[in-house]
């Protein structure tokens, strides 16, 4: 579904990204680790069209996008949840979810996606109509994703969801990205530095390490992997 | 219909009466206050009220905090006055023509600018005021220092000449009338839930697939012509203009009101300006002659109170004591999984959820 070939990016004159090569495949969740700077985030904002890739190719569903605007990416079905929540707080948690739905084509089933998010999120219904910063913030990331759900994403990113929330939350977070890629047949990105929770709820992983592909494989590989335990899983 | 719907429309209608009622008032005014001084006040508060709303497109909904205001109103002044006094054209295609060459003035410096982000962009919009105020000051097509001033005549509707207060008046009314509806609409509309977005989160918003730089862009040239019509209006009505118009404290004077009432709110400089200017006014007359530049002090420490104990402003105490966000109530109540099998149930008899 997602194949990126050869990627480079960077800002201005300093290059993050070299030669990078991955591919997400529909129903598939695919986790992209490594550590702090290593080029994850970079990765992200190319991919979403926020930083232009200098070389390479990013072609989703057959489609080169590496040129292509943000607003064209999203609307061909890239949702991505930013790094840090990224939740609008004066507005409400229902305000926040309508924002999801910015773009004409996925205005008209609006309600039908919120009923879905909502099915996922049972917490984000009942605190509807409160200003979003009142959230805590495990319900702050879940409305992140939600919001990206109303999105109606085909390849949903999601960009450290681990940041700074408690294990159980993290799972629950992950566990309905999983299941979204199992039963709707969606793709997931899964952009982590908690490479335990990350391995185990991904299909294959790849490791960035200074801006390249330092490993790559099924999340059983690379949790066996020796150089993974010794870096990343502290073994 | 559940009574939330209706409590929300019976709202709705004492809002818009409460409204239909003030502007009545407003319209009756002249017929029954003659004093020139008192109607002068008024004329004052609507077009400062006015050049308020088109600040608080910028600096309240879209969070962009300018200071340049008083420069898109002077450069408005002086388009339109040019053009009057050189080609001879008409005032009403005058003000229109001054609108648009602000607008795209203000468009095009701020295009580049809108990388900046904070207080940078604030800084921008200092300097920005002040250079257009020196390079007026140093223009001889543009009057220098002298300034220009319109043909006084006959009262005539087509040159917007009148020796009586009544007509501006009216017509100061009327521009903040079109002016207010213009705000509700943008506020309402795809653009107003875009500029909100940014105010709150540039990075969030273009993550969600709106583009900042265009809808910033937008604020700031639907803002700049509604200044660029206030700056018209005021020409006309006190037939000068020289480059103190574009001096920083009038670009300060245009962000009070809607701080005052309650920037984000559209109805925020209205209601600051109701308040502030005949308070300016009122300790002008009553206090500045007993020592001068008291009436500044006590203006200064009632604008500092309303900073310091409601940083939301008049309106921002008002909402927050009562909150009126309204949405669906049904959706609501029920239980959630209840709901996804309804929308699932009318999804497979085919009707719209």
């Amino acid at each position: 579904m997602l194949k990126v070939e050869g990627l480079r990016a960077g800002y201005g004159a300093i290059n993050i990204l070299w030669d990078i090569s991955f591919n997400v495949d529909a129903g598939e969740v695919v986790a992209i680790l490594g550590s702090n700077g290593a080029g994850k985030t970079t990765m992200v904002r190319a991919v979403t069209g926020m930083v232009r890739p200098t070389a390479g190719s990013i072609q989703f569903e057959g489609e080169e996008l590496a040129k292509k605007s943000s607003r064209y990416i999203l609307d061909k079905g890239i949702v991505q949840v930013p790094e840090g929540r990224q939740i609008f707080t004066e507005m409400t948690v229902l305000e926040n979810l309508e924002m999801g739905a910015f773009n004409k084509a996925t205005r008209a089933a609006f309600s039908q996606n919120l009923a879905v998010a909502y099915r996922h999120f049972p917490k984000l219904q009942e605190r509807a109509r409160q200003a979003a910063g009142t959230l805590s913030g495990g319900e702050q990331q879940m409305l992140a994703v939600a919001r990206a759900l109303i999105g109606m994403p085909r390849l949903l990113i999601l960009d450290e969801p681990s940041l700074g929330l408690a294990p159980n939350i993290v799972d629950d977070i992950l566990d309905v990205a999983s299941g979204m890629a199992k039963r709707d047949g969606i793709a997931v990105l899964l952009v982590e530095q908690d490479i335990t929770k990350a391995l185990a709820c991904a299909d294959r992983g790849y490791v960035i390490e200074n801006g390249r592909i330092a490993l790559s494989g099924t999340a059983e590989a690379l949790s066996a992997n020796e150089h993974v335990k010794k870096a990343y899983l502290g073994i | 219909m559940s009574e939330n719907v209706k409590a929300v429309r019976a709202y709705r209608r004492n809002v818009a009466l409460a409204l239909g009622l003030l502007l009545l008032v407003f319209v009756l005014i002249p017929v029954f206050v003659k004093s020139p001084y008192i109607l002068n006040i008024f004329v004052l508060v609507f077009y400062m009220s006015t050049l308020s709303m088109a600040w608080n497109l910028l600096g309240g909904m879209t969070g962009q905090n300018s200071l340049g205001h008083a420069a898109y109103m002077g450069l408005g002044a002086y388009a339109s006055c040019l053009l009057i006094t050189k080609a001879g054209a008409n005032p009403w295609l005058s003000a229109i023509f001054g609108m648009i060459v602000v607008g795209l003035v203000a468009g095009v410096i701020f295009y580049p600018c809108f990388i900046l982000r904070g207080p940078y962009f604030t800084l921008v919009s200092i300097a920005f005021g002040e250079a257009m105020r020196q390079f007026i000051i140093n223009s001889t097509f543009f009057g220098r220092a002298s300034g220009v001033g319109l043909p006084f005549g006959r009262d005539s509707w087509l040159d917007f000449r009148f020796g009586s207060k009544v007509p501006y008046y009216y017509v100061g009314l009327a521009m903040v009338l079109l002016i207010y509806l213009l705000m509700k609409k943008i506020e309402r509309s795809r653009m107003g839930y875009a500029l909100r977005t940014i105010r709150e989160d540039e990075d969030a918003a273009a993550a969600i697939g709106i583009n900042p730089t265009k809808y910033k862009i937008m604020a700031v040239v639907v803002s700049a012509m509604v200044a660029a019509l206030v700056g018209f209006f005021y020409a006309s009505y006190i037939r000068y203009i020289d480059p103190d118009l574009m001096v920083q404290a009038k670009s300060t004077e245009s962000v009070l009101p809607a701080v005052v009432g309650g920037a984000a709110y559209v109805e925020g400089p209205l209601v600051g300006g109701l308040i502030m200017i005949p308070l300016s006014e009122f300790l002008r007359a009553r206090y500045s002659a007993m020592l001068p530049g008291i009436n500044m002090l006590l203006y200064a420490i009632a604008l500092l109170a309303v900073i310091r104990f409601r940083p939301t402003g008049i309106l921002g105490w008002y909402m927050h004591s009562k909150t009126k966000k309204f949405v669906d109530e049904k959706l609501l109540r029920k239980p959630p999984v209840e709901v996804f099998e309804a929308v699932e149930l009318q999804k497979h008899s085919g009707k719209e959820a």
